[in-house]
């Protein structure tokens, strides 16, 4: 296995915040909403990489027993009000930001993110430090690459992003798996998109001058559940979702 | 320009229309249910129509000042700004609101596991 020696990366160059020395302590924040047939298994998939990352479930309010199966193996934050996938992983981010971890890695509850992919990241961060750095669908295209339709969508919200900002060639906006450094940490904890967190935070961080970096991996199918957006509702999401990366092109950088 | 003054009825029915809206306003306002801001601009719905009904030779006046033919259209008019600026305020409010309960959420949830990690860092000691 690959041993990340982050403390020897060149932070200066990228304007990434990697850790001055030491172990880095990474924090996996996994949002969840009624996963609870899934939760147990990505947990052991996790501990069983043998690495000592630190876990925190937010139960995105739940009717299901997802907390009380997360519980048993990790903490967990549950939210007692449903707020959306931007809101439970902001509450990570913050819970990142007020405990000094170096790095926080979104990884969803569904299953869909195999945990050993999560060293490919870190790997990819001791190589090229960016402050975000995404696990990429689209670079080899192996594994789950979702429906033509939606490739569609993905690659339009990343040509859009790819033209109107600066500091990532970005093929896979929409991916769950990401990797935040210090300084998106500090960014993220402060302002989270709430509706179309992914594409729409890459936007903000680019505005905001931070780099974003990708790296290949492969996804996995959903092993349980359906996909909030679907028929109708993509295309008013690929409306609004270029509508908010326009809008973040427009404002004032904050 | 034809000055058509309104009849008494119609007089009649506005005033009495304008006075218990606003009766039913102020008593939401005393309750607190509604804010001064709230009663100021929802009362317009009465003022407005009370006004033109009331001082005739005032609507015609706004109308030919703002060259509207019909002095109703100007009376409408004024009513669409109202509620626009009402909903403008509101939505910002909502938005606001939205955003308060989401941080006031996220931080109840950290808050609760902060204190489980020092109750079982207790009950460990």
């Amino acid at each position: 296995m690959t041993v990340v020696q982050l403390g020897s990366t060149d932070t200066c160059r990228s304007g990434a915040d990697a850790p001055q020395g030491g172990v880095p302590r990474v924090l996996l924040v996994i949002p969840c909403f009624n996963e609870e047939a899934s939760i147990g298994d990505l947990l052991g998939e996790i501990a069983a990489t043998g690495r000592p990352y630190h876990t925190l479930v937010v139960d995105d309010g739940s009717s299901d027993a997802t907390s009380a199966v997360a519980g048993a193996r990790s903490p967990v934050a549950r939210l007692a009000q449903n707020l959306g996938i931007g809101g439970a992983v902001q509450t990570g981010i913050k819970y990142a930001a007020r405990h000094n971890f170096d790095f926080c890695l979104q990884i969803d509850g569904d299953g869909q993110h195999d945990p050993r992919e999560i060293e490919t990241l870190l790997n990819a961060y001791a190589r090229r430090p960016t402050n975000i750095t995404i696990g990429s669908r689209f670079i080899d295209n192996a594994g789950f690459c979702s429906t033509r339709m939606r490739r569609f969508g993905i690659r339009l919200i990343a040509r859009a992003l790819n033209t109107l900002f600066n500091g990532g060639s970005i093929t896979d906006p929409t991916s769950g798996m990401r990797l935040l450094d210090r300084r998106a940490i500090a960014l993220f904890a402060k302002t989270y998109p709430m509706d179309y967190p992914e594409p729409i935070s890459l936007a903000w961080a680019m505005r905001a001058g931070l780099t974003v970096g990708e790296v290949p991996v492969e996804m996995r199918a959903r092993e349980t559940g359906v996909s909030s957006i679907d028929g109708l509702k993509s295309v008013s999401y690929m409306i609004r979702v270029l509508g908010y990366i326009l809008l973040a092109r427009i404002a004032r950088r904050s | 320009m034809t000055n058509v003054l309104p009849s008494n009825e119609t007089v009649v029915v506005i005033s009495a229309f304008a006075l218990i809206y606003m009766l039913v306003l102020l008593r939401k306002t005393l309750q607190g249910k509604f804010d001064l801001y709230d009663f100021l601009m929802l009362s317009m719905v009465a003022i407005i129509p009370a006004g033109f009904a009331l001082f005739p030779n005032l609507a015609y006046l706004a109308s030919h000042l703002t060259g509207v033919v019909f002095p109703f259209v100007v009376m409408f008019g004024a009513l669409f700004l109202v509620v626009f600026a009402f909903m403008h305020n509101i939505t910002a409010r909502l938005h606001k609101l939205e955003r308060q309960n989401w941080a006031l959420i996220q931080e109840q949830s950290l808050l609760t596991l902060e204190l489980k990690a020092k109750e079982s860092g207790k009950s460990g000691a």
